[in-house]
Order: structure tokens, then sequence, then C-alpha cells
């Protein structure tokens, strides 16, 4: 019973006196409610926003741009991590110019992004997919690069070639790395998100945040930062089912 | 433990044979002949060059000259099927028991899988993944997966070195059992003089990269390892290791 208490509902009480203190020092208006707006003020807003259908118009956009962004990023860095990790002629053909491509920051080049492809959809989608594509590529390479020697000459002896011996091989060998990567990668797609919409959009939640500071919405800003934690949160959630479901045979991962 | 009629077996011919990894050279020149359906066991200090001599008949590595003929033919072209045990069994742990037997197989391959999978005692772990089995388990598998290929030739390299002793015996007597039914031709690497003098029917001695000893073992099998003339051939083989010990120190 104690246990129980302790460890289902004891992590709960501070973030719920937060929530009280902050509800308490709003309602006494200690300091400027729009500055501070009280949490049932924020959740009033979020009801508001969900009612009108705004939030889901402004959801679905950002989902998109991260989706896509994360499917076309995911997919080179992935393909380039397996090319280079399979082939001698591959890495020493790509890895030092991807290497180098990586220690830009890619949020610098925001600007250049906006200014060869625009304020539309592309600028944005290049952006994500660019800041996604390095930690798959390289957790992927360190992946096909780690698997066991032993495992791949065996397979050979029993008759494993090519996309036989990447199949049943390389690739299961890879993938506790490459999950390791995904879900790194989905941090940074959050990120160069958020980073993207503030700047340059006309749609999307960081624009719904950008627009509500012009007017001094505090609510709504909150309601956008929640709903990006959110966000975050569940997709790291559906990436460690995958990543469970995926991996069963590996002991670090069996109930 | 197949239902196949096939002759299995294959006579194995080395010589001349010569492999270096630089400068280093591992093989200097060795003959040997292993006719079909022998049971050889290859014995020696560590980094002697066993497992090159190995990797080499089980075409995994190319011979720096001298020939290896498998039935009068080179190893490309014949069509012996060659399986291998390794001291780490070598299963993917991320395929089940009976997947790892049916490696790379094709067409309808379970029901064979089963049946060896019974062989070797493990049928009912069937579903199970490498990662909850014991090393002893682990090496039937392994031995599963060596022989659904009806092989010709099924080399062992240490296969039981990391096993505990009763494991051990039971393997052996395994391995023993399978080899007398099947008649492929064998070639164990092992530490063990006591294993090689109870399974093979002869033993080779290998110091730095030669062949130094080449003893027949005639006595009837079953063997039991307290049989004095067993005895007799362990020590003698094992004398001849220690004997070469002040020699090859540098
Ligand atoms: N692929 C390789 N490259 C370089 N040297 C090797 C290679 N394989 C084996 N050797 C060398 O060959 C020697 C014999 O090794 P090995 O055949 O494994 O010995 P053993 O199995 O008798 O212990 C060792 O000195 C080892 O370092
Ligand atoms: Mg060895």
């Amino acid at each position: 019973m104690a246990n129980t208490f302790q460890k289902q509902l004891l992590p709960w009480l501070l973030p719920l006196v937060v929530l009280i203190v902050w509800q308490v020092i709003a309602m006494l208006e200690i300091v400027s409610p729009s500055l501070f707006p009280a949490p049932t003020t924020v959740l009033e807003s979020f009801y508001g926003l969900v009612v009108s259908g705004t939030l889901a118009e402004h959801i679905q956009i950002s989902l998109y741009r991260a989706f896509v962004g994360l499917l076309i990023g995911g997919s080179i860095g992935l393909i380039l991590g397996i090319l280079n990790g399979w082939s001698k002629w591959s890495f020493f053909t790509f890895d030092t110019s991807i290497q180098m491509v990586r220690n830009i920051p890619h949020l610098a080049l925001l600007p250049l992004a906006i200014v060869w492809l625009g304020i539309g959809e592309t600028s944005k989608i290049f952006l994500v997919a660019l800041g996604v594509m390095f930690p798959i590529y390289i957790n992927t390479l360190h992946g096909i690069r780690s698997v066991d020697r032993g495992y791949v000459e065996m397979g050979r002896m029993y008759g494993l070639r090519g996309w036989q011996l990447f199949r049943h091989v390389y690739l299961p060998g890879a993938l506790p790395s490459i999950f390791v990567g995904l879900r790194y990668a989905l941090g940074v797609m959050w990120l160069t998100l958020i980073v993207a919409e503030t700047i340059a959009t006309s749609d999307g939640l960081g624009y719904l945040a950008m627009n509500a500071r012009q007017f001094m919405q505090t609510d709504i800003i909150i309601v956008t930062i929640i709903i990006y934690a959110l966000f975050g949160k569940l997709a790291d959630m559906i990436a460690q089912v995958g990543e469970k479901n995926a991996l069963r045979w590996h002991p670090n991962y069996r109930k | 433990m197949t239902n196949s009629t096939r002759e299995h077996g294959v006579r194995i011919n080395v010589s001349q044979l010569q492999k270096s990894f630089g400068d280093n050279e591992v093989l200097k020149d060795v003959n040997l002949t292993i006719e079909k359906g022998q049971f050889i066991a290859i014995v020696g200090k560590s980094g002697s060059g066993k497992s090159t001599l190995l990797r080499l008949v089980a075409g995994l590595e190319q011979p720096t000259s001298g020939a290896l003929l498998f039935d009068d033919q080179t190893i490309k072209k014949t069509d012996a099927s060659v399986t291998m045990m390794y001291q780490d069994s070598r299963l993917l742990p991320w395929k089940t028991v009976i997947d790892n037997v049916g490696l790379g197989l094709k067409g309808d391959w379970k029901d064979r899988a089963l049946s060896v999978l019974q062989a070797v005692g493990l049928s009912e772990f069937q579903k199970e993944w490498p990662g909850t089995l014991s090393g002893g388990q682990k090496q039937r598998v392994a031995l599963a997966r060596a022989l659904i290929r009806e092989p010709d030739l099924l080399i062992l390299d240490e296969p039981l070195s990391a096993l505990d002793a009763l494991t051990r015996t039971e393997m052996q007597d395994l391995i023993e059992q399978i080899w007398r039914d099947n008649q492929f031709t064998s070639l164990l690497v092992t530490h063990d003089v006591r294993e090689a003098v109870k399974l093979a029917d002869r033993i080779v001695l290998i110091e730095d990269g030669e062949i130094t000893l080449d003893l027949e073992n005639p006595l009837p099998r079953p063997r039991d390892v307290t049989d004095e003339r067993l005895v007799a051939l362990e020590k003698q083989v094992t004398s001849r290791i220690l004997e070469e010990e002040p020699l090859t120190s540098h």
C-alpha cells in the first residue's frame, strides 16, 4: 500500500503543488495576469482553440512538416549509413563530405533556406530533413560497422550473399543502433520545426505562438509550448514501442 | 537423422599448403590427405595455425601457395557441402532457434529443421531466442544448423572448449554418434588431447605452421576414456607437445 503510494502518486505531488501555487498567485493577481495567466485561463484558451478548429489546423500543418522532413531526411540518412557501412568505396567517396556538412549547425542555414526556397513548405521540410539526417546516418553507419564479423563469416559460410546477408545479418545487427539514431532524430525534428516555424511562416504551431506574442496572449503561447512537449513525448513513445517490438530478441528489451 | 540415401563424406587432399599474413608465415608446408569419412583431430598450441588451416579448408581464406583438393576437385569446383561449428556458437540472436537452423535454406525446410533439432534433443526449444539458452544448448543448435545441410565435411573449431566438463562429454558422445550414423568427413581442432584421442581416427599435431606428428588411432568404438590404450595414446601426444616447449619459446 505504502509502496503504491510512493511509486504511483508521490511523483505527481510536486507538479500538483506547483499548479496550485501558480493558480493561487494568478488569482490573487500578485503578478500581471497577461504575463502569467492562471492554469484555468490556459485551459480555457486551449478549449477555445480546439472548438474553433484553429488548433487542429495548425497542428496538422506542423505534423505534416515534421513527418515529411523526417521521412526524407531519415531515408537519406539510413541509405547513406547503410551504403557507407557496407562498402569502403562508398565510405571513402561520401563520408568526408557528409562530415563537413554535418559541422554546420543546420539551423544556421535558415536564412539561406528562406532565400533559396522561400517561406513555403520546402524550406521548413528541407531544414527538418537536414537536421534528422545526421543522427540517423551516424548511428546507422556505426550499427552496420559494429555487426560482429563472426556472424558475417558464418552467414557467408551458410550461403548468404548480398541482399540475403544484409537482411538476415547486417540489418538486424544494426537495428538497436538505428533506433538510438531515430529517437535522437525525433528530438532534432521538433527543435528544428519550432525554430523554423517561429521565423518564417503563416501557419503551424510556431506561427500560432509568435502570433500570440504580438498580441501578448501569453495563455496561447503556453498552450503551444505544452502541445510541443506532448507531441515530443508521444513521438518518443511510439518510437519506443517500435523499438521494443523490433528488438524482442535483445536481452535489454525483454520484459 | 535424415532420410537421404546420398552417400556423405569427401576426400581431402592438402599439398604444400602455405599461408602468410604479410610477413607472418602462419602455415609453412602442410601436406595432409584426409580419407572420405575419416574423423581427424588437429591439436597444437594456440597460435600454431590450426584455425588458419581450417579457414583455408572451409574456403574462407585463399592459400598463399599450394593446393587443396576435394575429391580431386578444386574448392571452387566442388559441390561438397561444407559446414562449420565455432567455439562461440554464432547463433544469430535475432532469430529463433528454428530459424537459426534453417538459415540460408530455400524451400520447405521446417520439417527437416525440426527433425535435426530432435536429433540434438532440442525440439521443444524451437521457438526460443538463442539468448535464453545455455552454452551447451547453443552448441547443440549450432550442430543442428551444421547437420541440416547434410555435410560432406564438418569442420569443428574448438566447439566444446567453452563448455563445462559434463556437458562437454555429452556433446562428444552426440557428435560421435551423429558422425557414425552419417559418415561425413570430420575435421576437429581441439586443445583437449583426451577429446582428440576419444573421437578421432587420426591425430595430427601442428607446431609453428608445420605438421610434426601424425598418429593413427585404430581403437574400437565406442571408446572408454579409462581404457589404458587410450590413456597411453593421450600421454604420448601430450608429452610430445610438451617436449617441444623449450624450442618454441622466442
Ligand atoms: N586474418 C589474419 N590476419 C593476420 N594474421 C592472422 C590472421 N588470422 C590468423 N593470423 C595469425 O596467424 C597465427 C595463427 O593463428 P590461428 O590459426 O588462429 O592459430 P590457432 O588457431 O592455432 O590458435 C597467429 O599468429 C595469428 O595472429
Ligand atoms: Mg584457433
